[in-house]
């Protein structure tokens, strides 16, 4: 019996902790940059908030439905140098293989909900500077399931989510930094990872699915 | 310089409005009333609606922040608006999530992996945390996952330490019910 975790270790392993939504936080700091106008302008603090209850921010909602970048991570992430030649290849694994789990959780695989890329493609465009190439491997058994954003190792990544038969595969894309190295894999607690870059951008596919597989995907999604 | 955000002191010293101070000290917190509204809500949709219902409250009430614990307050604004904007006081054990709600596929005789019995044992941790009524849940989640004192959670839920310790008995008592096989209560159990 004394092999079993007390309860905040058995919560802290089972129960995620949320990170604000990108699109919220930064609704967040424009209501203060602009209370913080506001008061400036008046010499007194503000009685009310401009309703802006952005428009904006309820467009991405009900386009994006669900995001959670969870805040695992996060923290550790921004305070760390990013970019470089020498991209520590376990951190980067190590917290892509964390948000892969993540996504697993209830309600974290999808923002958007899509097997056509021709809505997860455009959905991307203003919440992320990566246009990452979408389609949809369906004949070769790997349909596209929709996208997500994410925030990885001091990275905004757009996210493609396949399915391989009961599989997920998560595919991390964001900017490529120069000297990056391409065409690493590795395997990280049972995970696969498969690392390519192609066209400026930098791609992780994370699975549970076998690296092979994870090898066949990226050759039938690169051509 | 990294600034431990939990203990920033002296929050309002002067009248005069100072720019950057709520974003630099009650944002840092966003986070926090995040993950409380989504165990609050349990959805993520009502989760983000409390959360910015709740930073509109508080820039408007940042003046009359004069406490030392800008999490404790600004997590006592999101609490307040889930309970009252999003009925969280209404649910109760008799709501059961989705995946609590299907069979226990929890099979004792065989446990192919440690990998695959470990998954079972968050999914049951998560439902039986599911599944406790919410000033339970609040109580347990303030305390385990977002590392409240009990004179934060006091803070937070609006009754006295006395009321917070009683709630997080109570709270271990039915979670050692339901998970005494895997997690280690202590004396609890």
């Amino acid at each position: 019996m004394s092999e079993l975790p007390d309860l905040r270790k058995a919560m802290a392993e089972s129960l995620p902790v949320y990170e604000a939504p990108a699109a919220l936080r930064m609704w967040a700091i424009e209501q203060a940059r602009a209370a913080d106008k506001e008061s400036l302008r008046d010499g007194q603090p503000p009685t009310s908030v401009p309703w802006v209850r952005t428009r904006s921010f309820y467009k991405w909602r009900t386009a994006a439905g669900l995001v959670i970048a969870a805040a695992v991570g996060w923290g550790a992430a921004s305070l760390r140098p990013v970019g470089g030649t020498t991209p520590g290849i376990s951190v980067t694994a190590n917290e892509l293989v964390d948000a892969h789990v993540r996504s697993l959780l209830p309600n974290h695989l999808l923002d958007v909900e899509s097997t056509d890329r021709h809505t997860v493609k455009p959905w991307f465009a203003g919440k992320t500077d990566v246009a990452p190439r979408v389609v949809d491997l369906s004949d070769k058994g790997f349909p596209l399931l929709g996208g997500r954003l994410d925030y990885v190792d001091g990275h905004s990544a757009a996210v493609l989510i396949y399915g391989r038969r009961l599989h997920k595969i998560n595919v991390f894309v964001w900017r490529s930094t120069p000297g990056e190295l391409p065409d690493r894999s590795s395997a990280v607690r049972g995970y696969s990872l498969l690392h390519w870059t192609r066209g400026g951008l930098s791609y992780w596919a994370v699975s549970d699915a076998a690296e092979p597989e994870l090898e066949a995907f990226r050759d039938a999604y690169v051509q | 310089m990294v600034r431990h955000a939990d203990k920033a002191p002296d929050v309002r010293t002067a009248a005069a409005p100072q720019p950057g101070r709520f974003e630099s000290i009650v944002l840092p917190h966003l986070g926090a009333g995040f993950t409380l509204a989504m165990y609050l809500t349990r959805n993520t949709a009502d989760a983000e609606d409390a959360v910015q219902e709740a930073v509109l409250r508080a820039v408007r009430y940042f003046p009359t922040l004069r406490d030392d614990d800008a999490r404790a307050w600004f997590l006592t604004i999101v609490r307040r608006v889930c309970f009252t904007a999003y009925g969280t006081h209404h649910q109760g054990t008799e709501v059961i999530s989705i995946d609590a709600a299907g069979p226990q596929l929890v099979d004792d005789r065989d446990q192919p992996d440690a990998a695959t019995s470990r998954l079972q044992v968050q999914q049951r941790v998560r439902d039986a945390i599911d599944q406790l009524p919410p000033l339970l849940r609040e109580a347990i989640v303030l305390r385990e996952l977002q590392d409240c004192s009990y004179t934060e959670i006091a803070t937070v839920t609006q009754v006295p330490v006395g009321t917070v310790m009683s709630r997080l008995s109570r709270a271990r008592t039915r979670l050692a019910e339901m998970l005494h096989d895997v997690v280690d209560f202590g004396d609890v159990a």
